[in-house]
């Protein structure tokens, strides 16, 4: 009869713990809002769309500085001018889309039922061109990064608001698979991305403190001072896949797109306030 | 002489060629599993050269180092399948 008792008694255990792995996402971004606002208690919700710089007081004041004259200004121009220039067939990126500016940042990352893949703003962008006969542009090439600046721009001010359907099978299952990644353990150094950016956020690697995971989707394509030009979130990705030394994964690969939509789950209700400055 | 110094060349030729094949199958079984690390396709090409150089004892040691690095790959990726939801926050 004991025996029995502590039988059900792991099962029961299994269960619970098996249920809260997989609790939904709106559960899962509560408990993410909760963890960092618990950990940092001084910083208000709305400035974690500031990365580190809601967290380090020194370095906030030297990006605030940057800020004053924006190393993202001529990216943003450029994708002004892309964005508004007609396609040999005459029609407009803009077009291609269902919402109109400042709101189209804010559709991506969505779950595609036709194609059963999560969508994001620079396949969505490169979908386009081909529809409208044109080639793709590499993910990591100026002027992809040019209109992703442009369109983050437009967006600032509005609020993330990331759809995961419940009764859609596959985006659930892509959130999930976007979640597993997020939480797994990969490379030489043994390092989930929720090592550095929940256990270890705000604390020291070195010269730089490592941010907290809620906002890390708001304010991209970057301009990072070290190497002094834009890059994608999916390329800040792969160098956090490289620095833990695993190989990292293609540019829009489903494995990254399906981070990017877990990620961005986790940051709704903050700002879009891209495009930004780092370190 | 020489012709036992042939033999010799070959046998350790043959068995570079059967430890590089081990060492990629488990770096392809870590790469199906999204676990591949950063330098092991790095290391089997540089014990191919070394091979190609009939530097055969610099060509094993860089090939046991892939392969264990793709047996680590491998086995960390199982590890996670088994214990990932234990960081969740909640």
């Amino acid at each position: 009869m004991r025996k029995a008792a502590a039988v059900l008694g792991v099962i029961v255990a299994a269960l619970l713990v098996q249920q809260n792995a997989l609790a939904g996402p709106e559960e899962d971004r509560l408990a993410f809002v909760a963890y960092f606002e618990s950990r940092f208690p001084e910083i208000p919700f709305a400035q974690f769309a500031n990365g580190i710089y809601a967290i380090d007081s020194d370095a906030r004041k030297q990006w605030l500085e940057i800020e004053e004259f924006p190393p993202y200004e001529f990216a943003v121009e450029r994708g002004n001018e892309l964005w508004h220039k007609a396609l040999p067939d005459g029609q407009m990126l803009a077009d291609c889309f269902a919402a109109e500016l400042p709101d189209i940042r804010g559709q991506f990352p969505r779950f595609d039922v036709a194609s059963g893949e999560v969508i994001t703003l620079e396949v969505a962008i490169n979908d386009c061109r081909i529809e409208h006969n044109q080639p793709s542009l590499a993910y990591d090439s100026s002027e992809m990064i040019d209109l992703t600046a442009y369109l983050a721009f437009e967006a600032r001010g509005t609020k993330v608001d990331i759809r995961v359907p419940e009764d859609q099978a596959g985006a659930l299952a892509a959130y999930e698979s976007g979640k597993r990644f997020y939480y797994s353990k990969r490379g030489q150094l043994n390092f989930a991305c929720a090592d550095c950016h929940v256990a270890s956020a705000g604390q020291w690697v070195r010269a730089d403190r490592l941010s907290a995971s809620i906002g890390h989707t708001t304010h991209f394509p970057v301009y990072r001072s070290k190497l002094g030009g834009m890059i994608s979130l999916q390329k800040r990705f792969a160098g956090c896949i490289r620095d833990v030394r695993a190989k990292p994964f293609e540019l829009q690969s489903t494995q990254y797109r399906n981070l990017e939509y877990f990620l961005s789950y986790m940051s709704n209700g903050l700002e879009w306030n891209g495009p930004g400055a780092r370190k | 002489m020489l012709i036992m110094a042939l033999i010799a060349l070959a046998g350790c030729s043959t068995e570079f060629e059967r430890r590089f094949d081990e060492a990629e199958r488990l770096r392809a079984e870590a790469a199906a599993a999204g676990s591949e690390w950063l330098e092991t396709v790095s290391l089997l090409e540089q014990a191919q050269q070394a091979a190609s150089r009939d530097d055969l004892d610099t060509a094993m040691e860089l090939v046991e180092r892939a392969r264990f690095q793709a047996e680590m790959a491998v086995k960390q990726a199982a590890h996670e399948a088994e214990t990932w939801t234990g960081r969740v926050v909640k």
